[in-house]
């Protein structure tokens, strides 16, 4: 008989049992208890912060009017905002059982995801970049890490997306960047309106069927109620969201620039320069959308936005030659944006 | 510390006269007596993707084999990094703490990420990849393995 995967469905959890309750499986996992599937769907909005990430890329003045909670996981990714048109789901594993390079472990638990997908006529497929994708478009957020001895996955359905919030909680540089970030949201993030019940089956098929492992319910553990109440105190903890006092990741951003990644490969871009602002959006190395501000460029503002329309990053220096001095100003504006950040 | 004596395997840089752990992609430089420097090979970053922060434990920290001395968070995964030897945890490279882009721009070199002092060089170093030519057979056999498996682009 086939070793268990273990199910859990939490159900309809607050924003911090939301996180805890998974976070707790992982520990559980670590310690010998089989692997497991689980399942939540927050029941209020909020926002989630990646392990590492400056708690300064959320706008938390914003957050707190609307009175969203932000909370940091102990998995990767961006900020991130959810809500309960969202259903999670997270696959934790001993790290034992899967490859030690992560890169390989990553695939090997995100194509049940894809899988599960196409069992329910979505043309799901996991691209180069390890996203999942319905064309160009990414149908499903996820995050992945490793808690002492297990690796956890988390995923997501996204039946409803709510774009306008989920920009609006991210600290942008102005309302240029918010409106291009907005649209390139709507244009490369898609939601998935399928049966979140038949979904959820079919996340579990797949994952039983790739793992070979039987699913059964199952419920936390003595040991996982015990973490679960720990986890709980840790998240609700300023420091804890805080995060640690370490100088922000300089792939994330510079000291005069804010870039906000949509999905892989498309982003957007705010910079500064004596007095140059530009503000920008970015799909795989070309410039989309530009918008320019440079109060001594006199009448040639749109001629040099005209002129970077389609152009790659590297090629902004050049391309702006010929617009004397203030052409250097703006590419000295461009030149923190980088499409290998994350 | 050894030189670099960097070659391309299956293209990638693989820099020889050290130290392998074949498992983690972590390689080991011994210098001085019972200290090594440690740091990931070029396919280990490659595989990682594009890395966003890496954090170490404490100098002085005491570290095991197969467990971590830090973490890394690389695209959306974030993980430990596994020691190959076990010990005390000497030093850290802060200029990697602080960029962890040096990390994928020179791998073997400033983008080295501890140093230790090993409790059983007998033992923990023994257990590594040492034969240059059976360490190049090994690098090309991961490349090979990673493409066939979609880890790394064909």
């Amino acid at each position: 008989m086939a070793d268990q995967l273990r199910v859990i469905d939490f159900g309809l959890s607050s924003p911090l049992r939301s996180q805890s309750s998974w976070h707790a499986v992982a520990y559980g996992v670590s310690a010998g208890t089989p692997a497991t599937m689980s399942f939540t769907r927050p029941a209020a909005p909020y926002v989630c912060l990646g392990y590492h990430r400056g708690i300064d890329e959320v706008d938390g003045e914003y957050c707190r009017e609307q009175q969203l909670p932000v909370l940091r996981r102990m998995v990767g990714g961006g900020p991130v905002y959810l809500d309960t048109h969202q259903l999670f789901f997270q696959i934790c594993v001993p790290a034992s059982s899967v490859p030690a390079v992560r890169a390989q472990a990553l695939f090997k638990l995100l194509e049940p995801a894809v899988a599960a997908f196409c069992a329910l006529g979505v043309p799901a497929v996991l691209d180069e970049d390890q996203e999942i994708c319905v064309g160009d478009r990414k149908i499903c957020g996820h995050g992945a890490g490793q808690i002492e001895d297990a690796v956890v996955v988390c995923g997501n359905l996204i039946e409803r997306f709510d774009y306008e919030r989920a920009t609006r909680v991210l600290a942008l540089a102005d309302a240029e960047q918010a409106e291009q970030t907005l649209a390139l949201m709507r244009r490369f993030v898609a939601a998935t309106p399928v049966d979140p019940v038949a979904f959820q089956a079919a996340v579990i098929d797949a994952y039983a069927s790739a793992l070979g492992l039987e699913p059964a319910p199952g419920e936390l553990t003595e040991a996982e109620c015990l973490a679960l109440v720990d986890l709980d105190e840790r998240f609700s903890g300023e420091a804890w969201t805080k995060g640690a006092d370490r100088p922000a990741p300089s792939s994330v951003r510079g000291p005069s620039s804010n870039q906000v990644k949509v999905r892989a490969g498309v982003f957007t871009y705010a910079g500064a320069f004596n007095g140059a602002r530009v503000s920008a959006s970015v799909v795989k190395g070309i410039l989309q959308r530009v918008r320019i501000t440079d109060a001594k460029l006199n009448g040639s503002t749109r001629e040099a936005e005209r002129a970077l329309l389609g152009a790659s990053l590297q090629s902004v220096p050049k391309v702006l030659a010929g617009f004397g001095e203030a052409g250097g100003r703006i590419a000295a504006a461009f030149a923190a944006a980088d499409p290998g950040r994350i | 510390m050894a030189m670099r004596d960097l070659v391309e395997v299956a293209g990638f840089p693989l820099a020889l006269g050290r130290l392998y752990h074949a498992e983690s992609h972590m390689w080991v430089v011994t210098g001085q007596p019972d200290r090594v420097r440690v740091g990931m090979d070029a396919l280990g970053v490659e595989t990682s993707g594009t890395l966003a922060q890496v954090s170490f434990l404490p100098a002085g920290s005491a570290i095991a084999a197969g467990r971590p001395f830090g973490q890394l968070e690389a695209a959306k995964f974030v993980g430990p990094l596994l020691s190959p030897v076990s010990g005390t945890l000497l030093a850290t490279n802060e200029q990697v703490a602080l960029d962890a882009a040096l990390l994928e721009r020179d791998p073997y070199g400033q983008g080295w990420l501890m140093e230790a002092r090993v409790t059983e060089p007998e033992g923990d170093l023994a257990a590594l990849l040492a034969d240059p030519e059976e360490i190049r057979a090994w690098f090309a056999a991961k490349v090979a393995d990673y493409k066939l498996k979609g880890v790394l682009a064909q």
